[in-house]
C-alpha cells in the first residue's frame, strides 16, 4: 500500500519532469521526447523501409545487394552497438559533434527502417501474382503498378505490423539513455538519483507508463487487424440484405 | 493482327510451347481449347509478353512483341491488348468504377473526369452501372468478371484476350459473362479466347485451335471441329468433354 502512495507522491512531485524533462529551462525530455523520437523515427523509417523493400525486390543487383547487406547487418547487430557506432563514428566522419537527439534519431531510422523493410517486402510478396499481371497487362510500368496497385494494398494490409513496429520503437528509445538523450527513462533515472531511497517506486512508475502507452497501441493494432480482416472478407452483398 | 511465328517456350527444360505457327486476323474470334496443361494459358500470355519466349516471334499488328524494346514501348503495346484473367484480378482496394478509371487516367493520361464518364458508360454496357461504387469483395464472381472486361475495354484495345474467363464462375453466372463476350464479338472485336464453353465456340468463333502438349494440333472452323475433328487427340478431347 505504501508502495503505491509513495509512487503517487513521486508522480505528484515530478510529473512535469516525467512529461517534458527540463523544458523550458533545458532540452525537451520525458514522455514528450520519447514520443517525438518514436514518431519521427518511425515516420522517417517508413519511407526508407519502402525504398529498401523495393530495392530488395529489384532484379538489379546494384540495388538489391546493398539493401540486402543493410538489412542483414542491422538485423545481426544489437541496437546498442549501432547507437555506439553512430555516436562515435558520425562525429569522426563529419568532423562536427552530433547532438544525442540526432544520433538517436538516425539510429532509430536505420534500425527500424531495416526491420520495417522486411515487413513491407513480405506484404508485397503476399499479394497474389495476378495483381501485378493485371496491372502490367493494362500497360502500367513497374513503378506505376507498384504505386497504384501493389503498395496501396500491401501497406494497408501491413498497418497492424507497422503499428507493432512503432511499439518496438517506443521501447527502443530507452536506449537513448546511454548517450544522454533526456527521454523518459533518463528522466526517471534523474528522479531516482535525487530520491536515492525509492528505486522500486520510480521504476514501477516508469514501467507502468511504458506499459500504458505500448499496451494501448498494441490493442489498437489488434483492433486494426481484425477490422482489416473483416473488410477484406467484404460486407454482405446488398441484395441479401434487401431480400430479407 | 496476332501472329505466332515458330514460337518455342520452355519452363526450364520443359517445352511448354512447340513450334507454334498461327494467326488471328483482324475482327476474327478464335477459341483455343485443349486439355489441362496443354499450354493454352502460356500461349495467350505470350501475346502481351506476360510470358517470355525462347525463340520465334509473336507479332501484334506486325510488331514483334518479344523484340528487345524499351519498357515504355512494351507498356504501350500491352495497353493495346485487353486481357481478361480466369481469376478476374480486380484491384480489391478500388471500387468497380475506380478499377475501370485507373488505367486510362494513369497510363493514357485521359483526364480524370473524362475517364470517369467513359468508365460509367462501359459499366453500363456490361450491365453494372448501379454497382459502380461497390468494391470487388461486394460483387459476385460474374459481376467481377464483367467489371474486369470493362476495365480492359477502357484502354480501347483493338484486340481482347480471354484466359478461361468463365471457369472460376458458378454455372448460373457463366451466361452473363458470355453475353458480354458475344456482344463484343458482334461489334467486330478481334478476340482470342481460351475457353471450354463449346456453345460459345460454336456460335461465335470463326476458328477453333486445338492444343495438346504445347502444340496446336488442329485449327478448323467450329462446324468442322465439332462435326468431324481430324486429330485423334481432338476426338478424344471432345468425347471426354461431352461425356461430362
Ligand atoms: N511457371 C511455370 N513453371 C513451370 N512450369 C509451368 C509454369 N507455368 C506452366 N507450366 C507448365 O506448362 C504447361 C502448360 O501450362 P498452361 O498453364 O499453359 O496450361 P493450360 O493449357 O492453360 O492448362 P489449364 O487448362 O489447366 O489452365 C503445364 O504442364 C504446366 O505445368
Ligand atoms: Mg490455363
Amino acid at each position: 500500500m505504501s508502495l503505491f502512495s509513495n509512487a503517487l507522491e513521486i508522480v505528484r512531485d515530478n510529473w512535469l519532469l516525467l512529461l517534458v524533462g527540463q523544458y523550458p529551462n533545458g532540452p525537451l525530455g520525458g514522455i514528450a521526447a520519447t514520443l517525438i523520437l518514436s514518431v519521427l523515427g518511425i515516420g522517417l523509417a517508413f519511407p526508407l523501409s519502402v525504398l529498401v523493400a523495393l530495392a530488395r525486390l529489384s532484379h538489379r543487383a546494384w540495388l538489391r545487394l546493398p539493401a540486402l547487406a543493410l538489412v542483414y547487418a542491422v538485423r545481426g547487430v544489437p541496437l546498442l552497438m549501432i547507437i555506439f557506432w553512430v555516436y562515435f563514428m558520425f562525429p569522426l566522419l563529419l568532423g562536427v559533434s552530433v547532438p544525442g537527439y540526432a544520433t538517436m534519431l538516425c539510429t532509430l531510422v536505420l534500425y527500424e527502417g531495416a526491420f520495417l523493410s522486411e515487413v513491407v517486402r513480405a506484404g508485397i510478396e503476399a499479394l497474389p501474382r495476378g495483381q501485378m499481371d493485371a496491372a502490367r497487362a493494362l500497360g502500367h510500368g513497374y513503378g506505376g503498378a507498384m504505386r497504384f496497385v501493389i503498395l496501396p494494398q500491401a501497406l494497408y494490409n501491413m498497418l497492424p505490423s507497422i503499428l507493432s513496429q512503432f511499439v518496438s520503437t517506443i521501447k527502443d528509445t530507452t536506449l537513448g539513455y546511454v548517450i544522454n538523450v533526456p527521454e523518459l527513462t533518463f528522466a526517471a533515472n534523474q528522479i531516482n538519483n535525487r530520491l536515492l531511497t525509492k528505486p522500486f517506486e520510480v521504476f514501477l512508475i516508469l514501467a507502468l507508463t511504458y506499459y500504458a502507452v505500448c499496451f494501448s497501441l498494441t490493442r489498437l493494432a489488434g483492433w486494426l487487424e481484425s477490422s482489416i480482416a473483416a473488410r477484406r472478407a467484404g460486407p454482405a452483398p446488398v441484395q441479401l440484405v434487401a431480400a430479407q | 493482327m496476332i501472329r505466332f511465328e515458330d514460337v518455342n517456350k520452355y519452363y526450364g527444360p520443359f517445352l511448354a510451347l512447340a513450334d507454334i505457327n498461327a494467326q488471328v486476323a483482324r475482327g476474327e474470334v478464335v477459341v483455343v481449347c485443349g486439355p489441362s496443361g496443354s499450354g493454352k494459358s502460356t500461349l495467350i500470355r505470350t501475346v502481351n509478353r506476360l510470358e517470355e519466349i525462347q525463340s520465334g516471334a509473336v507479332r501484334f499488328d506486325g510488331q514483334n512483341v518479344h523484340a528487345p524494346m524499351r519498357a515504355a514501348a512494351l507498356n504501350r503495346l500491352r495497353s493495346q491488348i485487353g486481357f481478361v484473367f480466369q481469376s478476374f484480378n480486380l484491384f480489391p482496394h478500388l471500387s468497380a468504377l475506380e478499377n475501370v478509371v485507373l488505367s486510362p487516367w494513369r497510363v493514357k493520361a485521359v483526364g480524370r473526369a473524362e475517364a470517369r464518364a467513359r468508365a460509367m458508360a462501359l459499366l453500363e454496357r456490361v450491365g453494372l452501372a448501379e454497382r459502380a461504387h461497390a468494391y470487388p469483395a461486394q460483387l459476385s464472381g460474374g459481376q467481377q468478371q464483367r467489371v474486369a472486361i470493362a476495365r480492359a475495354l477502357a484502354m480501347e484495345p483493338p484486340a481482347m484476350l480471354f484466359d478461361e474467363p468463365t471457369s472460376a464462375l458458378d454455372p448460373e453466372m457463366v451466361g452473363e459473362v458470355l453475353a458480354v463476350m458475344r456482344s463484343l464479338a458482334k461489334d467486330g472485336m478481334t478476340m482470342m479466347c481460351v475457353t471450354h464453353e463449346m456453345g460459345f465456340a460454336r456460335d461465335v468463333a470463326d476458328r477453333v485451335w486445338f492444343m495438346d502438349a504445347g502444340r496446336i494440333l488442329e485449327t478448323a472452323t467450329p462446324t468442322a471441329f465439332f462435326g468431324a475433328p481430324q486429330h485423334p487427340r481432338a476426338q478424344r478431347f471432345l468425347s471426354d468433354l461431352r461425356s461430362h
